[in-house]
């Protein structure tokens, strides 16, 4: 019995030896010869690499206010291979997203693809009860989408972010870089229920910088407001301005009308993004005349009070060019030529110039017609400029008082901010500061004396007392400044005499100066004259900016 | 006996620091995605200050709710004070 026993034992330690011998050699063979490859199994189901999008800058005026924000929005992707119902899941995307039912299911019916939109930064919201549904097929992740909560304001200024958050306009563009960021990465080990366990190594992302602006949002909704009510009034095709801080070169607005949401702006045609005021040219008309009184008076060959006797008409080689408005002969100090826009003044003073080493085509390069201000928005124009070695003997008749020659509004209204600052050229500039980085170097230069600004801005205050630019006068303030009226030139040679840009641009207070405006309306109907036209917008303007700035009359 | 009662004490000590590890570890990616989530509520609420901040809007409310009209800004008077 007991020999029995211990024989049934003895098998039965030599069965469980077996087992653990079998069970140990198995451990051991997993942990060695296969122990590569499973690991690698393991960590394909359980490592994922994951990218954290940076968060791109916030774009804030000068009081602080947001313009361009980053939002959260969800992305809606779909597998075709692993969508069982597609017309379920259309329809419930169409209910859920606002979207078409029939675009849904074809792009998710097509079984030839792993991978296909089917929105792009939806609302979060909305993508969150899609979700709820689990249906198969369909993935989700986060984005960052960009929206300018002040619609319609600044919105050629501050471009565009499209849907991979990149700037692909505007101010969005020139400051992509700073705005844009680094997405971090991440490899994680998740555990079967999804859950983060370990995280083997992170890269942090830097979020974008933000960028503080020089621009008003209220002086910039309001000069938009008035530019839109001129180009209605008018029935113009156009209108922009550009209102300065002349001391420091910094924009408080630069707008255009016909504008749009900013929102919508993939939806709107290229010809409204562009911000005129840097990109597009115009022949400036009389407003170009202070170049050439500027140049005769800052070198010594007239006084403001010298007289000249003017005939109605001047001959410049085979053209004969007269005032706009008929006169007989007249006596005209230095200052009435330019108060009354003389255009035979004006060629009158130009040949002058013209005898002298520093001419009229030097006056021009020195005031930065025919260069780029440098203003840190993209597309910036040169203009254009007829080198001195291609003028012919008409040109003297035509460059002085503001044809055959093409600006852009920015180099005319720093042109004019110097004389507002003294006599000396500051960078206009739309960018305060980035992050809590200090304000970057701005380009100054003097290119008249103070007592030639002083002199000039005199006649330029006589411009609007008892000139052309009445209607820009602001009952309590002083304002100095200039109209211009310019027949658009044609296609095929010559100047229309149905089109014209008409422009104003001032200072106030004249003996302080703190805000320079340039208005232009483009082919405006009924009237076509900058006095009449842009200059009313002007004195609209400044008399809102001046009260919301707090700037006291009687300076 | 006390040598085994000490092995499993230590093993025992293993397992509590490699759990704690793990918890901490979820713990982290759980802040991770609460921390998205508020930068995330942050942008939104901003967004819409700023949106409630535009003139435009405000001067509609104004009219609207209020019947206020924005004033002709050359109707402000200054007045001088001599000291």
């Amino acid at each position: 019995m007991a020999r029995g026993a211990n024989r049934r034992i003895r098998i039965l330690l030599f069965v469980f030896t077996l087992v653990f011998v079998l069970t140990l050699g198995r451990a051991m063979w997993l942990q060695s010869v296969r122990a590569q490859s499973l690991g690698k199994l393991a960590s394909g189901q359980q490592q994922q690499t994951v990218t954290t999008p940076a968060r791109r800058g916030t774009i804030y005026d000068r009081r602080g206010l947001q313009l361009a924000i980053g939002e959260q929005a969800t992305t809606v992707y779909a597998d075709p291979r692993q969508v069982t119902e597609p017309e379920v899941v259309a329809r419930a995307v169409g209910r859920e997203l606002s979207l078409d039912p029939d675009e849904i299911y074809r792009t998710i019916a097509d079984r030839s693809k792993g991978f296909v939109y089917v929105a792009r930064q939806a609302d979060p919201k909305a993508a969150a009860r899609l979700q709820r549904l689990h249906l198969a097929g369909l993935g989700f992740y986060g984005e960052e989408r960009r929206v300018y909560p002040q619609g319609r304001v600044g919105a050629s200024l501050l471009g565009y972010a499209g849907v991979d958050n990149r700037g692909l306009a505007g101010l969005e563009l020139q400051l992509d870089g700073l705005l844009a960021g680094r997405a971090g990465k991440q490899t994680v080990v998740r555990d079967p229920f999804g859950r983060a366990v370990d995280v083997l190594n992170s890269t942090p992302e830097r979020d974008g910088q933000d960028v503080h602006l020089t621009i008003d949002h209220a002086i910039q909704a309001n000069a938009q407001a008035e530019l839109w009510r001129a180009v209605h009034d008018w029935h113009a095709k156009g209108a922009n301005v550009i209102v300065m801080n002349p001391r420091t070169g910094a924009i408080l607005a630069m707008a255009d009308a016909p504008g749009f949401d900013a929102n919508d702006f993939s939806k709107v045609s290229d010809d409204l993004h562009r911000s005129r005021a840097v990109t597009d040219t115009y022949e400036p008309g009389s407003t170009f005349k202070l170049v050439t009184v500027a140049g005769v008076l800052s070198d010594g060959l007239v006084a403001p009070s010298t007289t000249f006797t003017l005939q109605p008409e001047i001959q410049v080689a085979d053209r004969t060019i007269h005032d706009a408005e008929e006169r007989g002969t007249v006596t005209y100090s230095v200052q009435e030529i330019l108060s009354h826009s003389s255009n035979v003044g004006a060629i009158t003073l130009a040949e002058i110039l013209t005898r002298q080493q520093r001419d009229v085509s030097y006056w021009i390069s020195r005031f930065g017609f025919g260069h780029r201000t440098g203003i840190d928005f993209p597309g910036e124009s040169v203009g254009i400029v007829l080198p001195p070695s291609d003028w012919t003997g008409a040109t003297i008749g035509n460059v002085p008082i503001g044809h055959g020659i093409a600006v852009t509004p920015m180099q005319m209204a720093a042109a004019y901010a110097a004389i507002a600052n003294g006599g000396v050229w500051v960078q206009p500039h739309l960018v305060d500061h980035v992050g809590s980085a200090p304000r970057p170097a701005l380009e100054h230069r003097r290119i008249v004396s103070r007592g030639v600004a002083t002199e000039l801005t005199k006649m330029l205050r006589d411009v609007v007392i008892e000139g052309t630019g009445t209607k820009a006068e602001i009952p309590g303030y002083q304002v100095a400044g200039k109209t211009g009226t310019a027949a658009i030139p044609l296609p095929t040679g010559g100047y229309s005499d149905q089109k014209y840009v008409a422009s104003f641009v001032g200072y106030v207070p004249a003996g302080n100066p703190q805000l320079l405006i340039l208005v232009t309306v483009n082919e405006p109907q009924g009237a076509i004259f900058g006095g009449m036209v842009a200059a009313p917008v002007f004195q609209a303007i400044a008399k809102f900016d001046l009260q919301y700035l707090g700037i006291l009359p009687h300076q | 006996m006390i040598w085994i009662a000490l092995i499993a004490v230590l093993l025992a000590g293993v397992v509590a620091l490699n759990v704690a590890v793990l918890q901490l570890n979820m713990r982290y990616d759980k802040l991770g995605r609460t921390k998205v989530d508020l930068v995330a509520q942050n942008a939104d609420l901003e967004s819409q200050l700023s949106s409630a901040a535009a003139t435009q809007r405000i001067q509609q409310q104004a009219r609207a709710q209020l019947g206020l009209v924005a004033a002709d800004p050359g109707t402000t008077r200054y007045i001088q004070l001599d000291h």
